[in-house]
């Protein structure tokens, strides 16, 4: 019985076109994926993202595993269609009298629907596979063909998957014989997920969240978030541990959900029903005869455009009860509520940290996952509405009445708005539920009603015609809603076939930023604009969908073709070609002003380009001798209610060089109009507009020692609609120094290393001038202060503006910017320095950790280098939109309006006080990067940012403790792995880190240093330091570069742990270290003797993530068991730390009793230590604090 | 008023020819299409009740050209389709509230109203507030009669609604139905010739996709008096019977042996017996001169 149910099964699928649509989609949609990610449609000249191979088995996995998630929505159109249409068609009254088993039953036709399903996705694969034929690929993007790699993500990954997500979605359907349950099913999984990964964050829990993720990604994750590129690019993917328990936990689910299914099915005729049972069927009435006398009432029938309109809005009503009362509503309503709800009230960490409630990162968090699940639903609605009457068998009944096609149509139209309005209210009452239960009752109610019923509001609407129109067209929904989730998620991709302009990308806009200082700043006009531009579309589609209506019974697509020709007439063709026309009008105006007449650069690509081509001409000019900046005076008018800005100023320059200068090589801000004149006749020997490049030749030229004054003009270019061309805001306006003409010709090239001593007389932040004397006028509007560095020496009033006049009584870097807001200002003094913090009101919450920080590292960096060269330091908020970041000028730091909303759960020991900690860091720049200021080499943000990420720990570790530190540094190093792995050109040693690669710098430098500091004391590191302080600090050039630091740590570091040197600054170098067993006895005279047996290897890294066994000398090897692959090792002769603590939590302020806890001499890899204690042991440790860098940090330690 | 429909065709993709060429004119009352399965009687009912669009001809009820001003048309008209479903988990009394917006009866009272005129009329005021698609066989037809009604309809389509009703409900719907008849005019489709028989003023007779016969069911009978044969034989000899005569239908005796009627200008044979014609037969003899 089961062979002929299954082969009667298949022909019925084979003969689905839908299924083939299905399959042809997933083979064209990869193929191309495939073919753009490896690089086949960049034009030839740019392709230089190389290094990766695209075809490697993690990113086959990646890209076949992507769109999985998209075949989860086709499992209830396969396999839940299965069982369904049986009982759609009532053909289970009839089937379920026939003698077979329900096992032979439910086993075809849940394995034929599997195959079916199986093979639409087995295009997937040969899609990717396909694409990697395809013309066009530069041929190092693509590795060897590795069939394991797809067999593997086939079988470890998808058809798992897709059996537990079957199981679980037959079973659903054959119990409730509702196909929607199949789809409630599949979004509650994702609601499942989320609220896994809500809860579930963190390292700590990365073992937890990997065994618990229904899809396995987070499994795979764990093993290889950390890949490095080289490893990338060539490894299988791993199957192992928490993969293997994951993928058994979930099949044993499955199968367990399936046996459920079988368990609970009968061939009878009604589901089983939850909750209300099925009413009695009314008694039948046979007493009357038949025979009455028919007399109707006379009622009104009004057909008058009104009229109409109003039974069009009550019909919605109808529609819109239908959706309220359904199930799956019911049930995504709910899932929903609770997902945003604790999505909000989290608030997931972000970079390690967590922010305040406000308002609107409540609305920015939920809406990405949220207005996903909004657009299923108004899809899925879409095509149920359409479908209704037809569904319902009540078609004919329906359209025989005098209701025109309009009011249907518009009817739908409007429940499916109705619902989305009702959808996005959840969002405002998880928002405020969250924010009440945080603590947080600063609530901004215009807020969310304006981005959620004025913005967001708009996008879902547009997607509504959009799903009414595609789901009129193909009248089988789920075909219609897959091709529609499909269109949602293209769009998105558009950009990997090089489409990024939003012109062509349905429904999209540039990403949101709001901040509490300037509101949605420049974005909101441009998001109308294309959201208006859309919604055109969208009416054009909405006149589509009515002359495609389905009116009575047309027989075929031809017939509805004809039908839809004899409507496109009168009234409705001018409605579609005038709004098509202002749509088509609207695009090409948007698109010529963008690309055209403004010739705008997006992409990065094109950045490239025009940069190669101005190198050819240009950059044989680079090392021409040039003048150095001496002393700036600017006038800066900043002009906040038309967001403009004027500046115009003067330089001293002076010929520094032994050279006769006569030429003169000027670069001007890139985004402004900038004029300049010099103080003597110049002729102009080239002037490219384009590059912002011009080359004067001096008529007299400049001697060495020789000045000469310049004199500028700067304003940016008018705004447009499209474009803000000034950094201007409203409030909270942040100016950077880059808008000033320069001595050089700017080109992007290789930073040099250290060793090149013709690089050490530039300074890492500016190539045309050492330190300069500053002064500066700034205005504002009246209602505004305006900051920028120097000591204020006056403020005035002036036709209703603002003025502040600042000046620097001494040389400052070529590094300032101009902030101007309506500031509230914090004072405070530390040992007569003035402490000032500028903030946007009700942003209070920090201001005196921020304060707190400002002397605590003032303190501890005087005490241990030397005085603060300034009389005041300053903190001023600037607009998260203008970045999250804090930086440094001389006497005044821009901190991002971030890090003022930064949350500090004071009641949680190990929470970091972020605030503080950045303020310390900030302020310590004032002696690392401005007191000493490194030349232009690779490695200069050693000195700069790991020195004052050092500081800032160890005054962290002052104020708060090591508990506070240790999880800091764990973050660091989580940090710093990832960060290794996204690294697309080579990682390169400490010493040597280019000024991009922040995770060196900040990370790894972080946790090198304060390793450094535990090896050979405090004491000596901060001795150290100050002399590398005092030999380097306020001079001019040459300038000092992290090779000189590294060798005044080598002479102070003794000969057993020269390694080091090595190990942390020179190399890349990391470590395996494992406890692999441990035993406890407990000795006679109550003390305890632990046996502790630990591996430890130790390995370098070349730039591209290649693990290295050996330097040149020999390496180790060591094999524990036959037949288990043998451990490699650099030589060792290493101190690491081995420690043993007690159980209880309470101990020191590490949360750990530690017993025991020293570095030992170790030279082997494999290594046994017996070590007796006093007290009872709970755990034993290798390395337990990870101050070593490790890529498994969680085997360090291990219970006993 | 009159409903004329001129040469209307209809082939499908399929190659089926479902009119053919049809032209019939309807007047006020009871009309009653005969045909048997497959003949296009819920074509030409559907393309009447516009869910369809004929390949040519034209259809005119009174003054409104039906092809061309499809809402004209709808205004008047009521339709109970030969098979229908509900939206689940709605009562009667929502339902119809919906279907009378969707006619145009805009004030919520005049729907009221209205809506329980027509639960009273068809005898569904009781069960109301049931869902209809708990309701019997019966009721859901009577409730289809309730739907039509709330729009005073002049033209009144009921495709085959007898099919599958016990004889006491069939009964009372044929009243309800013939009630209506008196003032408008109604179109009904039936293969069951009793129905007409007891119902119809008017009929006709199709089969595929063509007019056979338009007649009253009295005339039709007085048109073939003496025309119309019994006789009973065994049931061996009835191919021999078949080919000798024309026989218009046969049926069983509980003694095995069949009773055959056969259409004749003279007496057969002498073991035939003259017999009262029925409309039965009208519809057979048609159905046969067609073949």
């Amino acid at each position: 019985m089961f062979a002929i149910i299954f082969r009667f099964e298949m022909r019925y699928w084979l003969r689905q076109p839908s299924v083939y649509i299905y399959a042809a989609v997933f083979l064209f949609a990869t193929m191309f994926l495939m073919q753009g990610t490896a690089g086949g449609w960049d034009p030839p000249s740019v392709t230089d993202k190389a290094a990766e191979i695209a075809n490697s088995p993690i990113r086959i996995n990646w890209m076949i595993t992507f769109f999985t998630q998209l075949v989860l929505f086709l499992i209830p159109a396969i396999i839940g269609l299965s069982v369904y249409r049986d009982y759609r068609s009532r053909m289970h009254t009839v089937l379920y009298s026939f003698p077979f088993t329900k096992g032979s039953y439910l086993f075809a036709k849940f394995l034929s629907a599997f195959l079916i399903l199986l093979s639409a996705v087995s295009m997937l694969g040969i899609g990717v596979f396909l694409g990697t034929l395809l013309p066009g690929i530069p041929a190092g993007n693509l590795g060897p063909f590795h069939l394991s790699a797809y067999l593997h993500s086939y079988l470890v990954y998808v058809i798992p998957n897709l059996l537990l997500f079957g199981a679980i979605v037959f079973a659903a359907v054959v119990l409730t014989r509702n196909i929607y349950s199949g789809f409630i099913i599949i979004i509650l999984l994702y609601f499942l997920q989320g609220l896994l990964a809500g809860i579930l964050t963190g390292l700590e829990n990365s073992f937890l969240a990997a065994l618990f993720d229904p899809f396995g990604k987070s499994a795979a994750n764990y093993y290889t978030r950390y890949w490095t590129l080289a490893e990338q690019n060539t490894m299988l993917l791993p199957f192992q541990g928490v993969i293997i328990y994951n993928r058994l936990l979930w099949l044993i689910i499955a199968a367990g959900i399936f046996a459920a299914a079988y368990r609970y099915f009968s061939f009878s005729q009604q589901a089983i029903s939850f909750g209300n049972k099925p009413k009695a069927e009314p008694a039948a009435d046979n007493t009357s005869s038949g025979i009455v006398k028919i007399q109707l009432p006379e009622v009104p029938f009004q057909f008058s455009l009104v009229e109409q309109l109003k039974t069009t809005w009550r019909l919605s009503n109808v529609e819109l009860q239908y959706i309220l009362k359904s199930r799956m509503f019911q049930s995504i309503l709910l899932g929903g509520m609770l997902m945003v709800f604790f999505q909000q009230a989290r608030m997931g960490p972000q970079n390690g940290f967590e922010v305040l409630p406000v308002t609107w990162i409540m609305l920015r968090i939920p809406t990405f996952l949220f207005s996903g699940i909004i657009n299923i639903l108004t899809f899925l609605y879409a095509g149920m509405l359409v479908n209704r009457a037809a569904a319902a068998q009540m078609n004919q009944l329906v359209d025989v009445n005098p209701v025109p096609n309009w009011s249907l149509l518009l009817s739908k139209f409007i429940a499916l708005l109705k619902m989305q309005l009702i959808l996005i209210t959840l969002i405002m009452i998880g928002g405020i539920l969250a924010q009440t239960i945080n603590g947080y009752y600063h609530y901004e109610i215009p807020l969310y009603l304006f981005e959620l019923y004025g913005m967001n509001f708009i996008g879902f609407a547009i997607w509504a015609c959009a799903a009414l129109f595609v789901q009129t067209i193909f009248t089988n929904p789920y075909l219609g809603f897959f091709l529609l989730l499909l269109g949602s998620m293209g769009m998105a991709g558009l950009p990997e076939l090089g489409i990024n302009h939003f012109v062509f990308r349905f429904n999209l806009a540039r990403e949101m930023e709001y901040s509490d200082l300037n509101g949605y700043g420049r974005y909101l006009l441009p998001y109308f604009l294309y959201k208006f531009y859309w919604a055109m579309s969208g009416i054009v589609l909405l006149v589509g969908a009515f002359i495609f209506w389905i009116r009575g019974l047309p027989q075929s697509f031809k017939e509805r073709l004809g039908i839809a020709r004899r409507r496109f007439r009168g009234k409705t063709a001018i409605t579609a070609v005038v709004f098509l026309t202002v749509f088509l009008g609207l695009g090409s105006g948007i698109y010529y002003e963008d690309s055209i007449l403004n010739k705008k650069i997006t992409t990065p690509k094109q950045q490239k380009a025009l940069l190669a081509e101005s190198d050819k001409k240009y950059k044989r000019y680079q090392h021409l001798p040039q003048p150095k900046i001496e002393s700036v005076y600017v006038n800066m008018n900043i002009f906040p209610e038309n967001r403009s800005f004027q500046a115009d100023g003067k330089y001293v320059v002076i010929n520094k060089s032994n050279a006769v200068i006569d030429t003169l090589l000027i670069s001007t801000g890139f985004d402004e109009q900038t004029e300049f004149q010099f103080d003597r006749p110049a002729t102009v020997f080239v002037h490219d507009s384009t590059m912002k490049f011009s080359i004067h030749i001096l008529e007299n030229s400049l001697q060495p020692n020789d000045s000469l004054q310049m004199t500028f003009d700067i304003r940016n270019h008018p705004n447009t609609i499209f474009q803000r061309n000034s950094n201007v805001l409203r409030n909270g306006t942040f100016i950077l120094s880059d808008i000033f003409p320069r001595f050089m010709y700017r080109t992007k090239r290789e930073t040099p290393p250290p060793s090149d001593s013709s690089a050490h007389w530039q300074t890492y932040q500016s190539r045309d001038t050492d330190d300069v004397a500053f002064e500066a006028i700034v205005s504002t509007a009246g209602d505004q202060i305006a900051i920028t560095p120097g000591y204020l020496q006056d403020s005035w009033q002036e036709d209703g503006r603002q003025f502040f006049h600042y000046k620097m009584d001494r040389k400052i870097k070529f590094y300032f910017g101009f902030n101007s807001g309506r500031f509230q200002v914090m004072r405070d003094t530390w040992q007569n320095i003035d402490l000032e913090i500028y903030y946007h009101q009700p942003h209070h919450y920090n201001l005196e950790r921020m304060m707190r920080g400002l002397k605590a590292s003032l303190a501890y960096n005087a005490a241990n280098f030397s005085p603060y060269q300034h009389r005041q330091a300053r903190i001023i908020e600037f607009p998260v939109s203008e970045g999250t970041h804090a930086t440094t000028f001389a006497n005044s730091i821009p901190f991002s309006e971030y890090r003022f909303i930064t949350n500090v759960d004071d009641s949680n020991p190990d929470a970091v006080d972020i605030p503080f900690y950045v303020a310390v860091h900030e302020l310590a720049h004032q002696w690392w990067g401005n007191q000493v200021i490194p030349s232009n080499t690779l490695g200069a943000k050693m000195i700069t940012e790991s020195l004052s990420e050092y500081v800032a720990l160890r005054v962290l570790e002052k104020e708060y403790g090591k508990s506070q530190m240790r999880k800091f540094l764990k973050l660091c190093l989580d940090s710093y792995l990832k960060g290794r792995g996204r690294e697309r050109n080579a990682e390169n040693p400490l010493m040597l880190a280019d000024h991009q690669q922040q995770y060196i710098a900040y990370r790894k430098g972080s946790m090198v240093f304060y390793a450094l500091s535990d090896y050979i004391g405090e004491a000596k590191l901060n001795g150290v330091l100050r002399r590398f302080l005092a030999a380097n600090a306020f001079q001019g050039p040459p300038y000092t570069t992290s090779a000189a630091l590294v060798d005044s740590i080598r002479q102070v570091v003794p000969d057993s742990l020269q390694y080091l040197i090595k190990d942390m600054f020179e190399t890349i170098t990391l470590y395996d270290n494992k406890v692999t067993s441990s035993s406890t006895t407990e000795l006679p005279d109550g003390r305890c003797e632990v046996t502790i047996d630990f591996t430890v290897s130790k390995y370098r890294s070349d730039g591209k993530g290649k693990r290295l066994y050996s330097d040149s000398e020999d390496s180790l090897t060591y094999r524990a068991t036959e037949g288990q692959s043998p451990i490699s090792s650099l030589p060792l002769s290493d101190y690491i730390e081995v420690g043993v603590f007690g159980a209880e939590k309470t101990g020191d302020e590490n949360g750990d009793s530690v017993l025991y806890l020293r570095k030992h001499h170790i030279q082997q890899i494999n290594n046994t230590m017996t070590i007796i204690v006093d007290e009872k042991p709970a755990e034993v440790g290798i390395d337990p604090y990870n101050k070593l860098i490790d890529t498994i940090s969680d085997d360090n330690r291990r219970r006993l | 008023m009159n409903l004329s429909i001129k040469n209307l065709t209809k082939v499908y993709d399929n190659g089926v020819k479902a009119l053919d060429n049809l032209t019939l004119n309807i007047g006020t009352g009871m009309f009653g299409l005969l045909g048997p399965n497959g003949a296009g009687k819920s074509t030409l009912m559907r393309t009447i009740a516009t869910l369809q669009r004929p390949d040519a001809g034209s259809i005119h009820f009174g003054d409104v050209n039906v092809l061309e001003d499809k809402m004209s048309l709808r205004k008047r008209l009521g339709y109970l389709p030969q098979e229908f479903g509900v939206y689940p988990k709605i009562s009667a009394e929502d339902l119809l509230d919906y279907f009378a917006q969707l006619k145009g009866i805009s004030s919520r009272k005049d729907r009221r109203q209205m809506v329980e005129s027509v639960l009273s009329v068809t005898n569904l005021y009781d069960v109301r507030k049931k869902n209809v698609d708990g309701y019997s066989g019966g009721m859901k037809q009577r409730f289809g009669i309730a739907q039509l009604l709330l729009n005073h309809p002049e033209l009144i389509i009921v495709d085959e609604p007898t099919a599958g009703l016990d004889p006491a409900e069939r009964q009372r719907f044929l009243n309800i139905l013939r009630e209506i008849g008196t003032r408008n005019t109604v179109i009904f489709s039936t293969h069951i010739v009793d129905d007409v028989k007891e119902l119809c003023n008017e009929m006709a007779i199709i089969n595929g996709g063509r007019l056979l016969k338009q007649i009253t069911p009295d005339r039709a009978a007085e048109e073939i008096r003496g025309q119309i044969w019994l006789r009973t034989i065994s049931r061996p000899e009835l191919p021999s019977m078949e080919m000798q005569h024309n026989v218009l239908s046969s049926n069983y005796n509980q003694d095995n042996s069949v009773n055959i009627r056969v259409h004749a200008q003279a007496q057969p044979g002498p073991e035939f017996q003259p017999t009262e014609p029925q409309l039965d037969d009208v519809y057979f003899l048609a159905l046969r001169g067609d073949q």
